[in-house]
């Protein structure tokens, strides 16, 4: 039952191993990509659940708002959807066959200025187009693989070392799912609250000194009746996203319909998919591209600093959550101003899970925000 | 070995393995059911009517991460220079069977590797600088003892058939029956009827792309899901394929009703989380431990079925077609176990001998998996250091021997240092027991519930967990099993009923069942937090014998009495908080404390915080 290492086949990249001294600009092996399953179930056919949806596009409009956090029932298609994202993704621009997914003045920054390397010119560095990377962090993952740690093959074969990065680098720029974050060890915990916080992964390992960026939306999922997060982690992610089982037989049967034509012939399905696949891709992107363009009135922002004080919020995240999140709604919307519409639309998503917690509660976090948002606007007409 | 066709009875189980075998998608096959019922004999003959060569993996129950997922093989890549990949359980497990006994027992981190993996039919490994996917599409087989406790709901939903729960009270004559067939049966009689079971679902295999479901079966079915109040909507994937499955296994082109009733039997009714209300009542005498009849029904729709369902013809249709209605009531009276409180006996007679319980408590948490840190820090895991040392030892000696130094026959770096992980749930276990009967009841309820919360608020910095049971009537009832989840708690602590009498001997009884429960999943310390008059008047007996609720007061006493000092010398801590305002009438709550070896507190208007403190202190 033993099988040799996959990894001994690939080809490692050109690029020659260092030697134990050298410490910048280790050798790196190739992106372990390639190891795509059966492709997913497309996005634009899943049925209902339009608030993960929305959060999950919302993101890749802007990534700065900081990943989503889906919690709900089970069996309801959580994962699924997490999924499903890397096919309506958009491409980037990164280093030619860089593991890092780096741009180019992140490339030079790292490599030009390193011990006994020629400077690099920017116009050498030859780019490529790759659509934003969706990496899967397995609950059983190790945190050498993580974070990367000594190509242990390398090490064997030919004693030397070379770094062999981890997940987090494959992530840089990209997406980083966690499925069943609840149930995450601790000291993985650490290490992405770390990461998250300084957006870069450094590592210190058998003379190899690492230091690269990792910049990623972290996306979790789970049940919460599993158990609960760590109060850090959840302040992390941007939005919260809830997810509850569908009870409208019209639509479950339009569920049960389409995962059976699914299941019975898959490329058909996706092949039929492809369409509305793709102009989800185009809007996404157009969305993108109009970010730059929208604009808030002061005043809005100060209603959503009022929104945030009278809900009693800490910090300042919620206010930075709202502000971005309004910003790419109004943009996937088309319009340039963001109202507080936008706000309202959002604001539920925004700050659901910055809401203290209490069991005797009996007001659902999303009616109190809701009202809270009212009263507010009231106030603001009031004043005008 | 014992074969699938010598096992007699189970016949509900055995239904459920064949459909399986039918059409493995279904995920897989729950059988909870009581000690020496041949579940896991049952389980293992499932093998024999498998295509020759089928996967068959057992997951023990102690397993390791690296076992389970797969990791690197330390001899192999010794012997052979470079990395050498040893698969794990799971993947060993690819395209056959993975057999669980004891499910409910699996430790919590496995259970979620098996999710996992369930869910993308795949291990991903990403350990120990291995970064590979391993095909992991297997049918997940359990047994579990219900009185060992619950298995994850997350779990029981990525497996389709839940075999329903029924006390198998006869199951020594079955065994008697099994061993006397046994001996005299002819071993080709049994390879025969293998044989031709083996047929029968390669038949059916080859039937399955051709039974069609018409729209109206599968609404039927979706209705029923949503009636039972079952969560989330993959089981409505699971209700379709296994209708689907035994038409095809009765050689049918087209689903009909006894399908769609033993999909609801399997899939629907185990998952319900409420009882629909039941109109007519002709039909209530209906035979208990019959099986599914195997009659031939005539099909009643006069529809032409169609291939796909019609979703675009949605009117919405709110009521439940009378017919689909009356399937869903028989699927639920013939399954229901005629006694309701037979888990809960099960689990009482087993407490009594429980010596399982017993060895695992002696755990102080289970070795799960090496990681990297400081020798001081912990136990040296040996063997995952000298993998990671073993790269190194040319290079090293080389470097050294440069600078001339000597070195022996390893060279070991700090850096190489694993340390043993253990899964240390080290937090403590409050079980709350509150007293719902009397006038103080709600009362005492709402200073519980504050507490509860405000335990859940600081849960995560102390790995705390909390359960609540509240006893009345006739016997206490598990309100919030052992849960960090402030989310659980709220819905759980929703609806309190309260009044009648004061069943303590049930409250110490569940409460010591949770306290063993919780060990044996490697929670150590327990603190019973008891908040009542500590005047108990129902004896242990009365929650299962409808007439033994009046005993006498010493009875009473003594059950009290051999119960707490029990739960003392299980090293179970205690604090008994009084909330009795009669000055006068005190004396049994102190009596119970000292019993318990407890701490007493007198807080007759106790604020939910005082009650923390008195915990914590």
């Amino acid at each position: 039952m033993t099988q040799t290492a996959k990894a001994a086949k690939k080809t490692s990249s050109a690029k020659a191993a260092v030697t134990a001294e050298a410490k910048a600009a280790p050798a790196v092996k190739k992106p372990t990509s390639k190891k795509k399953q059966a492709q997913a179930f497309p996005f634009t056919a899943i049925v209902g659940q339009e608030e993960m949806k929305l959060s999950l596009i919302l993101n890749i409009i802007d990534p700065r708002i900081g990943g989503v956090l889906v919690m709900g029932h089970r069996g309801t298609g959580k994962s699924t959807t997490v999924r499903a994202l890397a096919e309506v993704l958009p491409f980037i621009d990164r280093v030619k066959g860089d593991i890092y997914n780096r741009t180019v003045e992140q490339y030079l920054e790292m490599e030009s200025g390193a011990k006994g390397a020629a400077a690099i010119k920017p116009e050498d560095v030859k780019l490529e187009q790759i659509p934003v990377p969706v990496v899967d962090l397995p609950l059983g993952a190790t945190e050498d693989r993580v974070c990367g740690t000594i190509d242990i093959e390398k090490a064997l074969t030919s004693g030397v070392k070379a770094f062999e990065p981890g997940l987090l680098a494959q992530s840089n720029r990209g997406f980083l799912y966690i499925d069943e974050v609840n149930l995450l060890d601790d000291h993985l915990v650490d290490v992405l609250l770390d990461v998250a916080a300084s957006g870069k992964n450094v590592v210190e390992r058998e003379g190899i000194s690492i230091r690269h960026p990792a910049r990623f939306v972290l996306v979790g999922s789970g049940n919460p009746e599993e158990g609960e997060l760590r109060p850090q982690l959840l302040d992390r992610f941007g939005l919260h996203a809830r997810i509850i089982t569908i009870n409208d037989v019209a639509k479950r049967v339009q569920i049960v319909k389409l995962r059976r034509e699914y299941d019975e012939d898959p490329d058909a399905f996706l092949k039929k998919s492809t369409r509305e696949q793709q102009k989800l891709q185009k809007k996404i992107e157009a969305a993108k591209a109009f970010l730059t363009e929208v604009s808030m009135d002061d005043s809005v922002l100060t209603d959503i600093a009022r929104l945030c004080m009278n809900l009693g919020i800490d910090g300042h995240r919620g206010e930075l959550t709202i502000t971005r999140t309004a910003y790419a709604y109004a943009a996937l919307q088309g319009d340039k101003k963001v109202t507080m519409d936008h706000v309202r639309k959002i604001a539920g998503l925004c700050l659901r899970h910055r809401l203290r917690k209490d069991p005797l509660e009996t007001v659902d976090a999303g009616e109190k925000i809701e009202r809270e948002l009212a009263k507010v606007l009231g106030e603001a007409e009031a004043a005008a | 070995m014992i074969a699938f066709t010598d096992i007699i009875g189970m016949d509900l189980a055995k239904q459920a393995l064949m459909l399986l075998a039918v059409d493995p998608s279904l995920g897989g096959v729950v059988i909870p059911s009581a000690v020496g019922s041949g579940k896991s004999t049952l389980a293992r003959a499932f093998a024999g009517i498998l295509p020759e060569g089928t996967p068959f993996v057992e997951l023990p129950l102690n397993v390791t991460e690296d076992r389970l997922i797969g990791g690197v093989d330390l001899e192999a890549t010794l012997a052979a220079g470079q990395r050498v990949v040893q698969h794990g359980v799971l993947s060993r497990a690819h395209k056959g069977v993975l057999y669980v006994d004891s499910l409910s027992l699996l430790d919590s981190s496995a259970v979620s590797h098996v999710m996992d993996a369930m869910s993308r039919r795949a291990v991903i490994v990403e350990r120990e600088g291995l970064s590979e996917v391993h095909p992991a599409d297997f049918m997940l087989v359990g047994t579990y003892d219900p009185s060992d406790g619950e298995v994850r709901m997350g779990l029981l939903d990525r497996i389709g058939i839940i075999v329903p729960f029924t006390s198998q009270n006869d199951y020594r004559a079955r065994k008697q029956i099994v061993s006397v067939v046994m001996g005299t049966r002819d071993l080709e009689d049994t390879e025969d009827e293998l044989r031709m079971l083996r047929g029968l679902i390669n038949a059916a295999k080859e039937q399955l792309p051709k039974v069609s479901m018409t729209s109206e079966q599968i609404k039927g079915l979706i209705q029923t899901a949503i009636s039972l109040g079952v969560e989330g909507n993959r089981v409505d994937i699971f209700a379709i394929r296994a209708a689907i499955a035994n038409a095809a296994l009765n050689q049918r082109t087209e689903v009909e009703d006894e399908d769609l009733k033993l999909a609801m039997k399997l899939v629907l009714v185990p998952r319900a989380t409420r009882m629909p209300e039941r109109e007519a009542t002709d039909e209530e005498m209906q035979s208990q431990d019959e099986p599914p009849p195997p009659d031939e029904q005539e099909p009643e729709d006069e529809d032409a079925p169609a291939e796909t369902p019609d979703a675009d013809a949605e009117e919405e249709q709110e009521e439940t077609p009378d017919m689909i209605e009356e399937l869903m009531m028989d699927a639920i009276e013939t399954e229901l176990p005629d006694n309701i409180l037979n888990i809960s006996l099960a689990s009482k007679k087993k407490a009594k001998s429980g010596s399982r319980g017993e060895a695992l408590n002696n755990k102080r948490g289970r070795f799960v998996r090496a990681q990297q840190g400081e020798m001081k820090s912990g136990k040296v895991a040996l063997i995952p250091t000298l993998i990671s040392a073993a790269p190194w030892q040319a290079t090293r000696k080389a470097e050294k021997a440069k600078k001339g130094i000597k070195t022996g026959a390893l060279v070991i770096n700090k850096e190489d240092v694993k340390i043993k992980r253990f899964r240390d749930k080290s937090g403590t276990l409050f079980i709350f027991m509150v007293d719902a009967s009397g006038s103080m009841a709600l009362n005492r309820m709402r200073q519980a519930k504050g507490a509860v919360s405000s335990l859940l608020q600081n849960a995560y910095v102390h790995r705390d967990q909390v359960a609540l049971i509240s006893f009345r009537g006739k016997q206490a009832q598990v309100l919030l099993p052992p849960s960090q989840s402030v989310d659980r708690a709220k819905r759980e602590l929703d609806v309190l009923p309260t009044g009648g009498g004061t069943p303590l001997a049930s409250a110490l009884f569940t409460g010591w069942e949770t306290a063993k429960q919780a060990r044996t999943k490697g929670i150590t310390q327990i603190m019973f937090v008891l908040i009542t008059d500590g005047r108990g008047n129902i004896p242990l007996q009365a929650a299962y014998e409808p007439n033994a609720e009046k005993a006498p007061k010493e009875q009473l006493e003594k059950e009290i009495e051999a119960l707490a000092l029990s739960i003392q010398a299980d090293g179970i801590a205690s604090i008994v908080v009084d909330t009795q305002m009669n000055y006068l009438s005190r004396g049994e709550a102190p009596k119970l404390a000292q019993q318990l070896g407890g701490r007493y507190f007198y807080l007759p208007n106790a604020k939910a915080e005082q009650i923390v403190e008195a915990a914590l202190s």
